[in-house]
């Protein structure tokens, strides 16, 4: 996706910005002071959360390259100070929806067998209850336990994968996630249910084959 | 709501509501771990999973669930080049 926007044309006849809502004259260089102190904080969060949405990094890059530029358009009407991630998160989900979702990869399938295949062959034995406590700890076994958490993430649909990095990862409050999914909090409270039912479904069969009884 | 009820359905009654109790701590299991759920609901829940097993460990799965998302979810890294071209494209902005 390219996003050119050429109006070096207008450059230096438009320098200064109005403020339609202060009427406040706002230069160009104050805008974009207070629009990188303000938003671009957010980027790493957003990036992950985009991420997360098109499973691919160049999609990623670009739908926060889109959300940023629209914040920028419409920066005029954000309220300093307000919640700025939610608003983000906003502009982003709505890219995504509009213009990703239909070209976005499905989501990738876990192989089970592969991963029960990587463990049996190695000491890694069902009974071995200490060894296995003590891995836990280890490094790898944290990766593992992330890689793990991310496929099965990754598994589930995308509405589903929202809610859950929204509430989870991005610690949203439920009224947080509903204007920034546009859905009445009751249903952002439905949906995080089945999410989380769907994603211990998905986790507790990966347990299975581990050994662990859940 | 009081109401008299015969022997057998105060025994009915009791059960329903033991029933109803684990039902409703099973509803609030997601905003008791989200931090969503007023005094109330939350004094309700804690005095419930004291006494009921089945529901503390229902409470202890869905807690560490969102731990699992939390704390092992590996963030991806920001490509450095991203901050740079989203200014860059902003100042070439009007």
């Amino acid at each position: 996706m390219r996003i050119i926007r050429d109006k070096r044309l207008y450059k230096g006849t438009n320098l200064s910005q109005m403020s339609e809502e202060t009427g406040k004259q706002l230069s160009k260089e104050e805008k974009d002071a207070r629009f990188e102190a303000e938003l671009l904080p957010v980027l790493d969060p957003l990036y992950n959360f985009a991420y997360r949405l098109t499973l691919d990094e160049d999609d990623a890059n670009d739908l926060v390259q889109e959300t940023y530029l629209k914040a920028y358009r419409f920066f005029d009407y954000f309220e300093q100070g307000t919640n700025a991630k939610a608003w983000l998160f906003r502009i982003l989900k709505n890219s995504f929806i509009n213009e990703f979702r239909k070209k976005s990869k499905q989501p990738a399938k876990v192989d089970y067998s592969e991963v029960e295949g990587y463990y049996n062959s190695d000491d890694v034995e069902g009974e071995g209850g200490v060894t296995t406590t003590t891995d836990m700890r280890s490094e790898s076994v944290q990766d593992l336990i992330g890689d793990e958490v991310a496929s099965a993430l990754n598994a589930l649909p995308v509405d589903f994968r929202t809610v859950i990095i929204l509430c989870d990862l991005e610690g949203f409050t439920y009224e947080e996630m509903a204007k920034i999914l546009d859905i009445p909090i009751g249903t952002v409270r439905s949906r995080l249910h089945r999410a989380r039912n769907s994603l211990k479904e998905k986790l507790e069969k990966y347990a299975k084959t581990m050994g662990y009884n859940s | 709501m009081e109401s008299k009820f015969t022997e057998v359905y105060q025994q009915q009654a009791s059960e329903d509501s033991h029933e109803t109790d684990c039902e409703k701590v099973a509803n609030l299991l997601d905003i008791v771990i989200d931090g969503e759920a007023t005094s109330d609901q939350s004094e309700f829940f804690t005095k419930h999973i004291e006494d009921c097993v089945t529901c503390f460990e229902s409470h202890q799965k869905q807690k560490l669930l969102k731990g699992l998302i939390s704390g092992h979810l590996k963030r991806v890294i920001v490509p450095e080049r991203l901050a740079l071209s989203i200014k860059a494209k902003i100042q070439e902005t009007v």
